[in-house]
């Protein structure tokens, strides 16, 4: 059953979907984002050290989670209804070939504006073991009907 | 993959051409370029994250929803800001880390539709020696409607 403005709370929860990450789904990525960064395809160039960061071996793109995270919410958002309208993300932890992640979206508040509905939403992305690489917010619009 | 082939895929290429850190100015507009979103590009984009809600994929699901026809998934922008920029663009540079980004909707990308962009860095800063742009980008499509806009923040390669 689709959700509706009136009905949601905070504390609701939304499941994102499971997603593997693999050097596969990277390349994947790169060809389909056209964002070629060696950060993400050579593994040589990644044994470098990037300022004070050191991530030995490939990442996937940040904006890989940002795509799974805009996924979650336009699946939830097209049942109801509703559209996305807002999304704003930071990247705590690398992710690497061979982690799995799953973003999880938390209903923090509602509010109506003059003319229309917004139902504000938490986001984190965890991998397989439980920590947290990505977080954000996003915003759905719930048109006034 | 007929984007790829017009597309320089060694990132190292340009690296000499581009701007770094110190060249960069606040509030001077990036050097961009139009591009025609094909239902190939959104569709490969789709596979890339799994995207599989049929408004991306089924013309005739698609005209019955209020969209009125196919559209890409908001999060095209990904895709949208390679299309857009030269080879020479400092968003290339090797080494250049995405540290956040924020991006508001305001109606769907269409298969068909020629894009353009309006982009320039908004503001750079040092915190912890790591050296921060501040991106601020516009989308648009062929009629001049506001497609999306966002802001990113990089950490350049120093």
């Amino acid at each position: 059953m689709s959700v509706t403005f009136e009905s949601l709370r905070a504390g609701d929860s939304i499941d994102g979907p499971i997603f593997p990450v693999s050097r596969e789904s990277i390349r994947l990525f790169c060809d389909a984002s056209l964002d070629y960064n060696p950060l993400h395809l050579d593994d040589e160039y990644m044994e470098g050290n990037f300022g004070k960061t050191h991530f030995g071996g490939i990442i996937m793109h940040g904006m890989n989670n940002f795509g799974l995270i805009s996924r979650m919410i336009t699946d939830w958002a097209y049942a109801a209804g509703a559209i996305h309208r807002r999304l704003e993300t930071r990247w705590i932890k690398p992710v690497r070939p061979g982690d799995t992640i799953q973003p999880v979206g938390t209903v923090r508040s509602k509010q109506t504006t003059a003319k229309s509905h917004w139902v504000l939403i938490d986001v984190t992305v965890c991998n397989q073991t439980g920590e947290k690489v990505a977080s954000g917010e996003a915003m759905v619009e719930f048109p006034a009907t | 993959m007929g984007q790829t082939e017009r597309f320089e895929t060694d990132f190292w290429k340009h690296a000499n051409l581009r701007k770094v850190w110190d060249d960069i100015v606040p509030g001077e507009p990036r050097k961009t370029i139009p591009y025609t979103l094909t239902r190939e590009a959104i569709e490969l984009y789709c596979a890339s994250v799994g995207e599989d809600h049929p408004i991306y994929f089924d013309e005739e699901y698609a005209k019955r929803t209020i969209y009125g026809g196919l559209i890409a998934p908001p999060s095209i922008h990904i895709l949208l800001m390679f299309a857009c920029t030269p080879a020479d663009d400092w968003m290339r540079s090797p080494g250049t880390v995405n540290a956040g980004q924020s991006w508001s909707y305001n109606i769907p990308a269409r298969p068909g539709d020629v894009i353009t962009l309006q982009a320039r860095a908004l503001d750079k800063f040092i915190r912890r020696e790591r050296l921060f742009v501040v991106h601020d980008n516009v989308f648009f499509n062929q009629q001049g409607q506001v497609i999306c806009s966002g802001r990113g923040w990089t950490i350049r390669p120093q």
